[in-house]
C-alpha cells in the first residue's frame, strides 16, 4: 500500500526482487529435507500419554526386534545434561530444567524415547512396542492450581539450575517498583483496572520442524536444520552431547517460517544423538500434530493493568501484573516475562509511578516458548484495552489519549534501565519516533472521527472501530552480536557471508541491499550466503527483531571497510589520493579529472596484477541499544448481535520502522503479523482434556486464518531516521502482532458495548458477553 | 501414517466389479472416489482400495422431476454446473460454496459426503431438507430410499456393502436458503440450517427445515414445518419459529460450542433462513405467474 518514502537512495528503500525469489517460486530444492541421503535412518519420537508421571521402567526388547530398527534412546542410555531448549545468547537466561530424556514426564506430549529405523513404518512400529511403566502423579493445568499450596512439584529434580522457586512451581519472577505507586494512584483523578487473558496458541509455520544429521568425510557432525539460531544449535548440541564445538557444523538452508518456534533447539540434539549412536545419517521431520503439541507455543498470560490518570488525561500511575504459564519447561520463561513489561511500559512514559511484577509458572501442559511479539503481545492486549477504558472514563477520544501520553523523540523511560532480558537492562533514549504521525495517518485512512461519532448498524450487524498502539525493540541490548564477511570477486561482484538467518523474512535481500547501497552496486552484484557455522561468521540468530538492525549494521560496517580498500586500489590505478575519489554506479571516479576505473578493473588488479590481495572485511556489531519500532493499529469490525460472530472488515496498520530497506518486505511483515493477530483474536486456542491432553491437535479443529479470512489490510510505513540503524532502519518483524487483539477488542466495544478480555473472541464468548450485558 | 495396511489399488470398470471386489475383501476393502475422508481415516485394517471414479457415476442431469447427481460428481462440478444454478432457489450453489475450500471441493464427491455423513457436515443437512433420495446397489440388487429414512437406520453398514449410485433431488415449487456458522472460512459447521418453503396465494404451502451440527447430524424439524404450513410469511411468524426452535430443538455441547449457544443461535439461523427462503420463493412465485 501507500508508502511515504524517505530519502531517495539507489538500492535501499527500493523494492528489488528478492535474492532467493526465483528459486523459491520455481520450487528449487532449497529446504532442509530437499537434500536426500540414501540410506538415512528415520528418527521418530515416543511421547508421554500422561500429564505428570514417573517412569518406573522402559522395556525396549520387543521394539528392538522390529526389523530395521537401528537404535532406541531413552533416559537409561543417554547422558543426563540439564539444559534449556531456548536458543538464546550467553549466559543463557532460561532455566536448565530439561534433559534429553528424563525419568519423569511433565505433560502429555513430553519426550520419552526416540527410535531410528530404516523406514518410517519400522520406526512407528517400534514406538508402539516400547513398553513404558509409569507411576502417575497428580498434575496441575492452570496457573492458580500450580501456585496453590500443596500443589505437586513439577521440577523436583535436584540437578535443575536457574529455576526461581521450584518448590512453588515458579520458573521466573519479577517485581520492579518505580516511584511510589500508592501515592501515584492516590494523586490520580481517574483510575481503571482491567485483566486480559491469552490462551495457548501455536506458530503454525508452514514447514514443520525438521533436521538431517550426518557425518561428513572428516567425521564431523553436520546438522542441516530448519532453525532460527544455527550458532545456538551448535553450542547447545555441543554441550548436551559432549562433542567439541569444532566437531559440529550447522547448516541453515531456506526455512519455511519460524515465528519463534525455531528459536528452540528441539529436534537437533535428538537427531544428533541418534546419528552418533548409529554412525548413520538420520532424518527427522515432525508431523503437524507433533508441532502443535510437542514443540513450543505462545506463553498463555493473564495480565492485569491498573492505570491512574490526571483529569487532563496524563497518565500518572501504572501497575502491570503478569501471570504467565510456561508449561512443563521454562523455555524463555523469564525473558518473555521481563519483555511483557520492557516492551510495553516505555510506550507511555508519562506515568511517574510504576510497578511491574509477575511470575512465570510451570504447569503440566505443553511448553511455551518464543513467539513473535514475545510478551509484548500479551502486554499490549491488556494495556491497550485498559487505555480504551481510561479514555471512556475521561470522556476523551482514545486517539487523543494516546497522543497525550506516548513517548517522543529525545525522551526515555526508566523501564529501559530496570528491565532487560531476564535481568536489568540498559538506559536508552528514543532517537526516532513517528507514532504521532502514524496515529494521524491511520485515523484518516480508517475514517476514525466520523466512524466513532456515527457507528453504523445494519440489521443485526453492529459496526465499530477501535485502535491500539504498540512498540517492540530492535535486537537485544548488550547481548546480540552479528558479524558479516564481505569479499570482492575479481569481476567486481561481492560475496556476502552472514550468520544472520533468513527464515523466510527476506533478510538475505535486505542485507544484500545494505551492502549494495554502501558499495554503489546493484543488488545482483552481491551474492548472499546465510547461514552455515563453518563458513559464515557468528550471529546470535533471527529473533528479537534483530536482523535488519544488528546484522544490518554489521554488514554496513564490513561494506564500509571494503569500500575503503577498493578506493585504495583505485587510488593506485588513478594515481590520485583516496580523498579525491568517489564510488558510484560500479565505478571509482576522480572528482578532479572525471577519470574512472570500474570495480571489475579494481577487482582484477587486486587479484592478479599488482599489490595482490583479497579485498574483503569481516565486521561485527554488538547491539548497544534497541531502538523500538512503533505502530498504530486501526480496525473496523462488524458484530452479529444475534449470534456473536465477529467479522474484521478492515484493518489499517501504520508503522515507523525507521527507513524501510525494502518497503514491500516490511509491509509484508506487517500484513502477516496482523493476520496472525486476527487468528489470535478470533479463533486460535489449543484446548485440553481434563487429563491435560490437547484435543484439537490438527488444523481441522485448530483454526488459523486462511487467505479467505483476510480482510482488507492497509499497511503503511511512516519512515523516521534512526541514527543508530543501518541507513536509518529499525525493526519491523514483531511489532505488527501486538495490535490486533486490543484493536479488535476495542472495536467490538465500540460496536456493541461489551469488553472482550479473554481471547479468542469466539461467537460463544461474544454472545455470552452481550447477554450478560442485557443487549 | 494413515492407511498403512493398504496393499492393493483397483480401478473398477463398472458397478458390478466394484461390488465383487468389495465383497472379496470381506470388510477390508474401501471404495475410493474423492478420497477426502479416506485420507483422514484412522483405519489400519484396510487392505484394498477400489477406485470408482471410472464407473460412470460422474454426472448431473436435470429432469422434470428434479436433478439426478451421480455419486462421484465432485462438489466443484456441482457448483459449476449450469443446471444446478437455478435449482430450488440456487440452494446447491449457496450451500456448496460454504463447504471446505476450493481445493478440497475439487476432490470431495457428493456421494462421499452422503456416505460419511459427518454430524458437523453441511451436505447431510442440505440433502435431508431437500428430501433427497439415494439409489444404491448391493449384492441383493438395486434399492432406492429417502436419505432421511436411511439415516434413521444402520446406514453405515448398508454403505459398507453397497455402491452409492446417485442422489435424486425432487423438484420444488419454492425455494431454499442455507445458513451456517463456522469458526472461519472453510470450517465445518458449529451449526447449520437449511430451510425451504413454497407459497400458494400468499400462504405457505409446504415447509422444510433441517438443522445440523447440533452437534448431531442434520435432521428435519417436522413440528416446526407443521407450524408454518398455512401461515402467511411475516416477521412475526419467523420470530415465532425462532422461539419454537429455541424451546424444542435438541442440542448438545462439544468442544466447539455449548448447547446454550447452539440453542440460542439455531433459532436465529432458522429465522434468517426462512426469511430468505420466503423472499426467494415469493420471487419464484411472481416470475412463474
Amino acid at each position: 500500500m501507500a508508502v511515504i518514502l524517505g530519502r531517495a537512495r539507489a538500492v535501499v528503500g527500493q523494492n528489488v526482487p528478492k535474492v532467493d525469489g526465483i528459486p523459491l517460486a520455481t520450487g528449487q530444492p532449497k529446504f532442509t529435507l530437499d537434500l536426500d541421503f540414501p540410506g538415512a535412518l528415520v528418527g521418530k519420537i515416543l511421547y508421554s500419554p500422561h500429564a505428570h508421571a514417573e517412569i518406573l521402567a522402559i522395556d525396549t526388547s520387543e521394539a528392538e526386534r522390529v526389523p530395521g530398527v537401528a537404535c532406541i534412546l531413552h533416559y537409561g542410555n543417554v547422558p543426563r545434561v540439564p539444559y534449556t531448549t531456548a536458543g538464546q545468547g550467553w549466559p543463557e537466561p532460561s532455566p536448565y530444567d530439561t534433559v534429553l530424556f528424563d525419568r519423569k514426564v511433565r505433560y502429555v506430549g513430553d519426550r520419552v524415547a526416540a527410535v531410528a529405523a530404516e523406514t518410517e513404518e519400522a520406526a512407528l512400529e517400534a514406538l508402539q512396542k516400547i513398553r513404558v511403566e509409569y507411576r502417575i502423579l497428580p498434575a496441575v493445568f492452570t496457573i492458580d492450581e500450580a501456585l496453590a499450596p500443596g500443589a505437586p512439584i513439577i521440577h523436583d529434580e535436584p540437578d535443575a539450575q536457574g529455576i526461581y522457586d521450584p518448590q512453588r512451581n515458579i520458573a521466573a519472577a519479577v517485581d520492579i517498583p518505580i516511584g511510589d505507586l500508592a501515592r501515584g494512584f492516590a494523586e490520580s483523578d481517574v483510575i481503571v483496572e482491567e485483566t486480559c487473558e491469552i490462551p495457548y496458541s501455536q506458530h503454525c509455520a508452514l514447514e514443520p520442524h525438521c533436521v538431517l544429521a550426518y557425518f561428513d568425510e572428516d567425521g564431523r557432525l553436520v546438522l542441516r536444520t530448519s532453525t532460527q539460531v544455527p550458532f545456538h544449535v551448535r553450542r547447545i548440541v555441543s554441550r548436551v552431547l559432549g562433542i567439541p564445538l569444532s566437531r559440529i557444523r550447522v547448516v541453515k538452508p531456506r526455512i519455511g517460517g519460524g515465528f519463534g518456534s525455531k528459536q528452540e533447539v528441539i529436534l537437533e540434539p535428538v537427531a544428533a544423538a541418534l546419528a552418533l549412536r548409529t554412525g548413520r545419517p538420520v532424518r527427522m521431520a515432525l508431523t503437524r500434530e507433533e508441532v502443535l503439541v510437542s514443540t513450543r507455543t505462545r506463553h498463555p498470560y493473564r495480565v492485569r493493568v491498573k492505570l491512574g490518570a490526571k483529569r487532563d488525561g496524563t497518565l500518572h500511575a501504572l501497575e502491570m501484573e503478569a501471570l504467565g504459564n510456561t508449561g512443563a519447561y521454562g523455555a524463555h520463561a523469564g525473558t518473555v516475562l521481563y519483555n511483557v513489561g520492557s516492551k510495553s511500559l516505555p510506550l507511555y512514559n508519562k506515568a511517574r509511578h510504576l510497578r511491574f511484577h509477575g511470575k512465570a509458572v510451570y504447569t503440566n501442559l505443553p511448553v511455551a516458548g518464543a513467539y513473535r511479539g514475545y510478551g509484548a503481545t500479551q502486554a499490549f492486549f491488556a494495556l491497550e484495552v485498559a487505555m480504551d477504558e481510561l479514555a471512556e472514563k475521561l470522556g476523551m477520544d482514545p486517539l487523543e489519549l494516546r497522543l497525550k501520553n506516548h513517548i517522543r523523540e529525545g525522551e526515555s523511560s526508566p523501564i529501559f534501565e530496570k528491565l532487560g532480558e531476564g535481568r536489568e537492562g540498559k538506559a536508552q533514549i528514543i532517537r526516532s519516533c513517528k507514532l504521532a504521525e502514524a496515529l494521524r495517518i491511520g485515523a484518516e485512512r480508517i475514517g476514525w472521527y466520523e466512524k466513532r461519532r456515527n457507528p453504523r448498524r445494519e440489521g443485526p450487524w453492529a459496526y465499530g472501530v477501535g485502535l491500539a498502539c504498540a512498540m517492540q525493540g530492535s535486537g537485544i541490548t548488550g547481548i546480540d552480536m552479528a558479524a558479516a564477511t564481505l569479499l570482492m570477486n575479481e569481476d567486481g561482484s561481492f560475496r556476502l557471508l552472514v550468520g544472520a538467518t533468513d527464515l523466510g523474512t527476506g533478510s538475505d535481500t535486505v542485507l544484500a541491499q545494505i551492502a549494495a547501497e554502501a558499495l554503489g552496486v546493484p543488488v545482483e552484484k552481491v551474492l548472499v550466503y546465510s547461514s552455515d557455522t563453518d563458513f559464515t561468521p557468528f550471529d546470535t540468530g533471527a529473533y528479537a527483531s534483530s536482523t535488519t538492525y544488528v546484522s544490518g549494521n554489521a554488514v554496513l560496517r564490513a561494506a564500509e571497510e571494503v569500500k575503503r580498500q577498493i578506493l585504495e586500489v583505485a587510488a593506485e590505478m588513478l594515481e590520485e589520493p583516496v580523498e579525491g575519489l568517489v564510488l558510484e554506479r560500479e565505478r571509482v571516479v576522480s572528482r578532479r579529472t572525471g577519470r574512472s576505473v570500474s570495480l571489475a578493473e579494481v577487482g582484477h588488479r587486486a587479484t592478479y596484477v599488482a599489490n595482490q590481495r583479497q579485498i574483503g572485511a569481516t565486521a561485527s556489531f554488538a547491539c548497544p541499544e534497541s531502538p523500538p519500532p512503533f505502530a498504530a493499529f486501526f480496525c473496523e469490525v462488524a458484530v452479529d448481535t444475534e449470534t456473536g460472530v465477529v467479522r474484521v472488515e478492515r484493518f489499517v496498520v501504520v508503522a515507523d520502522c525507521g527507513q524501510p530497506i525494502h518497503p514491500k518486505l516490511a509491509e509484508g511483515q506487517l500484513e502477516g503479523a496482523v493476520v496472525q493477530g486476527i487468528g489470535h483474536a478470533l479463533y486460535e486456542e489449543l484446548l485440553f482434556s481434563e487429563r491435560g491432553s490437547c484435543v484439537n491437535r490438527s488444523f481441522f479443529d485448530y483454526r488459523i486464518p486462511t487467505a479467505l479470512d483476510v480482510p482488507e489490510i492497509e499497511a503503511i510505513l511512516v519512515p523516521s531516521e534512526e541514527p543508530t540503524g543501518p541507513f536509518g532502519a529499525k525493526s519491523i518483524a514483531e511489532v505488527g502482532i501486538n495490535g490486533p487483539l486490543p484493536a479488535i477488542s476495542n472495536a467490538i466495544y465500540h460496536a456493541v458495548g461489551v469488553r472482550l478480555t479473554r481471547a479468542p473472541f469466539t461467537p460463544e464468548r461474544v454472545l455470552a458477553a452481550l447477554k450478560a450485558k442485557g443487549r | 501414517m494413515r492407511l498403512r495396511g493398504v496393499r492393493r489399488y483397483h480401478w473398477a470398470r463398472d458397478v458390478d466389479e466394484a461390488l465383487s471386489l468389495l465383497a472379496a475383501y470381506q470388510g477390508k476393502g474401501a471404495l475410493l472416489a474423492g478420497g477426502v475422508d479416506l485420507a483422514r481415516s484412522p483405519r489400519t485394517d484396510l487392505e484394498g482400495l477400489i477406485d470408482i471414479t471410472g464407473i460412470g457415476l460422474t454426472y448431473l442431469r436435470a429432469e422434470a422431476a428434479g436433478l439426478r447427481l451421480g455419486a462421484t460428481t465432485t462438489l466443484a462440478e456441482v457448483l459449476g454446473h449450469p443446471q444446478a444454478e437455478g435449482y430450488a432457489g440456487g440452494i446447491l450453489r449457496e450451500t456448496l460454496r460454504q463447504v471446505a475450500y476450493p481445493a478440497l471441493r475439487h476432490m470431495a464427491t457428493l456421494g462421499g459426503a452422503v456416505v460419511s455423513a459427518h454430524p458437523w457436515a453441511d451436505i447431510p443437512t442440505l440433502l435431508v431438507a431437500l428430501g433427497a433420495e439415494v439409489r444404491y446397489r448391493s449384492a441383493e440388487g438395486e434399492k432406492r430410499a429417502p436419505l432421511e429414512d436411511l439415516y434413521g437406520t444402520d446406514f453405515r453398514r448398508v454403505f459398507r456393502e453397497s455402491v452409492l449410485l446417485e442422489v435424486v433431488l425432487p423438484a420444488w415449487a419454492g425455494a431454499f436458503a442455507f445458513e451456517k456458522i463456522g469458526r472461519n472460512a472453510g470450517d465445518i459447521a458449529l451449526l447449520n440450517v437449511c430451510a425451504g418453503l413454497g407459497l400458494v396465494e400468499g400462504r405457505i404451502a409446504w415447509a422444510r427445515v433441517a438443522v445440523g451440527g447440533r452437534p448431531e447430524r442434520g435432521e428435519r424439524l417436522p413440528w416446526l414445518e407443521g407450524m408454518l404450513v398455512g401461515e402467511r410469511p411475516s416477521p412475526a411468524l419467523w420470530e415465532r419459529a425462532a422461539e419454537e426452535v429455541r424451546a424444542r430443538l435438541e442440542v448438545g455441547s462439544d468442544r466447539r460450542a455449548s448447547a446454550e449457544w447452539r440453542r440460542e443461535v439455531a433459532g436465529v439461523l432458522v429465522r434468517r433462513a426462512l426469511l430468505r427462503a420466503a423472499g426467494k420463493a415469493a420471487l419464484c412465485a411472481s416470475t412463474s405467474s
